[in-house]
């Protein structure tokens, strides 16, 4: 059953309902609850209803001077609570984390209906346990997110990519270790092999004016100058393709056996999203303490399961 | 004499020891049990020091493997266990409230491994926080968490409580920090949570790494952490703001904050912590300011200047007579090291103190400021600040003599008020020091039924008996205070 609430309180009623009826519930769509509840500028922290667009929301920051430093691929598409229950990041994330390193209040209805909160609306708490943690990430098996808070940041005063395409991944990786071992302030460090083009390596930062230029200096120094955009990322995102995670010391050669296949790899965290390529690792059963967790939250498997 | 353990009686007749001391001495070595009252007695609390209570045995263990075993020991006879690292905690999160086996993880404080091209630490629980960053340093990569306890605290507590400090304002707290750990459950079982020291940053399944920190020693024993490091900041400018008053320099944070400027650290501290810094340190704080602010910015050369231009107009904007730079790394480490021992000068101030920890939104600093100027009057109790300005954490330090009539009862009178009027603003009753045994009460104004039931129930997938540091974080859990009430009352 999939669930398209008008307002809470329906999706409250409707979510508990089919949970006394063990009717599993596979999808909701909460486009009726996409307003923005409250914005400080002063405060450097957002609320809004879990149904809006990342899109939305940061145009509406935007207008303040300010972002969510999050990045995914096609913003207009993925609401709040999406961006949440995936935990997603984009370009940005050597600079600024995922998800879940912005998010400081959540409220979620519950299998049974109820609804919960946990942190608030300040950027320091640690009043209970963390639920925001819980949530983040667990792609929607635990409960239905409707709510949540974010601390934002003033939008840098200037931005810069620049990229540099390799002939050879050994040439990327030799310079991705000087780029790392180097004092740059990078907000991006991507390496991407896309369809027919050579291996390339994209570096963005932002900041004061003074701050960027002074970068551009010691990029050009290491030879990279050539602009750049974040392009590459919205296209790969379109086509089918898996996600690893390894050491970042591990990236080339994880790259390398990855032979011909389209990548793009956030080079600093070392996670790489691939087309066809190696078989994937069969999908490991959850240790018992994450099987509890789902049981504990969602007791007659309403929701999807993990 | 101390007032708390005067006052605090045990609550249940004392656990019966016999044969399971024995049992514990055979796991860890005779050496590492103690069961004497009189070495109890250093066990008995934290750093909130109004209530008392010894565990009825603390072990001291080397291993994950004997932790397990005394967990496990303690699982199969229905103790009570209690996680305690260095014992810093402000809000009595390691008391043995009922009794039970303390499990002190001092023994194991080795750094592991430096990984320094993934920028990994690999710890053992009970670690000294600064001995990472000391161990990384050289490596130029530092450990950002850095609470002012950090010469003494172990990164095992600081996971319990999600520790911040000056830095987390740009950094981030110990949950944006800590990749992964390694957790002994309440039966005796070892689960790694998180990224692991081999592998890569994304996991499957749930947070449950993040779930556990913040948890303040309730979800299990953490044994060993894998943490982040990040590259030291070689360039910084520190200031000194001077203000007349602390109005001044409330609504200076507020500016600066409002003008998107992110500092790495923003403090401030009033009159009565400076002149009793300057008496203990002699750093040449001004003795007439009525409040001061330590604005530090670090990044690239070039911005720095830039911003620092800025930072000084927004001050004198607001009234500051003075704005001075640190000369210096050694005028800089010596401004930092005065500010990280504040709460340890208080002593030249008073016999006594409590200190809160509340929150509230950045922009309602000058308001909250002005209630604790308020409350202090109100309640004829002194009451200095100095705090983590920029993140809207408050630490009020409430001063009293415990030998004085009534004056305990106002200074919790006076931290109720307090932080009553921080969630009122929209805040928060603790933002780094937790709830323990002493905030236990504000979770109800905080939170609602469901929110904590929603809590109980992540416990419960931890530790289902609900053995592992009880009495703690919730309204209506047994605490000694109900009985020192009584007590007082017949005396
Ligand atoms: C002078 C002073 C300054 C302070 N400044 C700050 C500050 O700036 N920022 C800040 O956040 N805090 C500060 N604190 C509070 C305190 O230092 C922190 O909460 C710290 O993280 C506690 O660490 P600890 O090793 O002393 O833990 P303890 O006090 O021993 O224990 C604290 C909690 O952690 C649990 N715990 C400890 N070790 C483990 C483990 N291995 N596994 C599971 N649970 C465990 C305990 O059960 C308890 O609930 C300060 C305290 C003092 C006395």
């Amino acid at each position: 059953m999939r669930l398209c609430p008008a307002n809470l309180d329906e999706l409250r009623h409707a979510l508990a309902t089919a949970n006394g009826r063990r009717v599993p519930v596979t999808g909701w769509d909460l486009h009726a609850l996409g307003a923005l509840l409250e914005h400080h500028p002063e405060d450097m922290t957002a609320t809004a209803q879990a149904g809006m667009s990342l899109a939305d929301f940061q145009h509406t920051l935007a207008q303040a001077g300010q972002w969510l430093p999050l990045d995914p691929p096609f913003p207009k598409a993925m609401t709040l609570g999406a961006l949440i229950a995936g935990n997603h990041s984009g370009p940005r994330r050597w600079g600024f984390g995922t998800a879940r390193d912005w998010l400081i209040g959540i409220s979620v209805v519950l299998p049974d209906g109820r609804l919960v909160k946990s942190g608030g609306k300040v950027v320091k708490n640690v009043a209970g346990f963390d639920l925001c943690k819980v949530f983040v990430g667990s792609h929607g098996t635990l409960g239905i997110i409707v709510e949540a808070t974010f601390k934002v940041l003033p939008l840098p005063k200037a931005q810069r990519i620049l990229q540099h395409i390799c002939a050879t991944l050994e040439e990327a990786g030799a310079l991705l270790e000087r780029v790392v071992g180097s004092r740059l302030h990078l907000d991006i460090l991507d390496l991407h092999r896309l369809p027919g083009s050579p291996p390339t390596l994209v570096m963005g930062f932002g900041g004061p004016q003074e701050d960027v230029d002074e970068q551009c200096q010691a990029l050009s120094h290491l030879g990279i100058c050539q602009p750049g955009d974040m392009e590459y990322d919205g296209l790969f995102h379109k086509w089918p393709h898996r996600k690893c995670a390894v050491m970042p010391s591990a990236l080339m050669d994880t790259l390398a056996r990855l032979e011909g296949c389209a990548f793009v790899a956030r080079a600093g965290n070392g996670v790489i999203y691939h087309t066809q390529g190696p078989p994937a690792p069969p999908a490991t059963a959850p240790s018992a303490l994450q099987q509890r967790l789902k049981d504990a939250f969602d007791p007659h498997h309403t929701l999807p399961s993990l | 004499m101390n007032l708390a353990s005067t006052l605090c009686v045990p609550l249940a007749p004392r656990l019966d020891t016999s044969g399971w001391v024995d049992s514990l001495r055979a796991i860890v070595g005779a050496e590492s049990v103690l069961a004497d009252p009189k070495e109890l007695l250093a066990y008995e609390c934290d750093g909130y020091t109004l209530q008392r209570h010894p565990p009825t045995a603390v072990v001291l263990p080397r291993t994950t493997a004997e932790v397990a075993a005394v967990v496990e020991l303690c699982a199969r006879l229905n103790l009570p266990i209690i996680p305690r690292g260095a014992g810093t905690s402000l809000c009595g999160g390691v008391l043995a409230v009922e009794g039970g086996v303390m499990i002190a993880l001092t023994r194991m404080n080795r750094v592991l491994a430096l990984d320094v091209r993934n920028r990994r630490a690999l710890v053992e629980a009970g670690c000294v926080n600064a001995w990472v960053t000391r161990e990384a340093a050289p490596h130029g990569l530092c450990y950002a968490p850095d609470p002012s306890s950090q010469p003494a605290c172990t990164i095992g507590g600081n996971i319990a409580t999600n520790s911040g400090g000056p830095h987390t304002l740009k950094y981030g707290v110990t949950t944006n920090h800590v990749l992964g750990l390694e957790l002994v459950l309440p039966d005796g079982s070892v689960q790694w949570l998180g990224v692991t020291p081999d592998g890569g940053e994304d996991v499957e399944g749930y947070d449950l790494r993040g779930a556990l920190i913040g948890s303040e020693g309730m979800f299990g024993v953490v044994t060993r952490a894998l943490l982040r490091l990040i590259p030291t900041p070689t360039h910084w400018r520190t200031f000194l703001g001077v203000f007349d008053t602390v109005d001044e320099a409330s609504h200076a944070v507020s500016d600066i904050i409002a003008a998107g400027i992110v500092p790495a650290a923003l403090e401030m501290m009033d009159r009565l912590i400076v002149s009793a810094l300057e008496e203990a340190y002699h750093f040449g704080f001004p003795l007439d300011a009525g409040a001061v602010l330590i604005i530090e910015l670090d990044g690239l050369p070039a911005g720095l200047a830039a911003q620092a231009g800025v930072i000084e107009a927004l001050c004198r904007g607001r009234g500051a007579r003075e704005v001075r730079v640190a000369r210096d790394e050694a005028e800089r480490a010596a401004l930092w090291k005065c500010r990280k021992r504040a709460f340890g000068a208080i002593g030249r101030l008073s016999p006594n103190y409590v200190t809160q920890d509340g929150v509230v939104p950045r922009s309602k600093l000058p308001q909250i400021m002005q209630f604790i100027q308020e409350t202090s009057r109100r309640h004829d109790l002194r009451i200095p600040n100095v705090f983590h300005a920029g993140d809207g954490n408050i630490h009020p330090l409430i001063l009293y003599d415990e030998r004085e009539p009534g004056q305990v009862q106002r200074a919790l009178a006076a931290g109720h008020d307090i932080l009553t009027r921080c969630i009122e603003l929209g805040g928060s009753v603790t933002g780094e020091h937790g709830i323990g045994v002493e905030k236990m009460d504000y979770m109800a104004l905080q939170f609602t039924e469901s929110d904590l039931d929603a809590m109980r129930t992540l416990r419960r997938v931890f530790d289902p008996d609900q053995r592992c540091n009880p009495h703690k974080m919730f309204p209506g859990s047994k605490r000694c205070s109900d009985f020192a009430v009584r007590k007082q009352a017949h005396a």
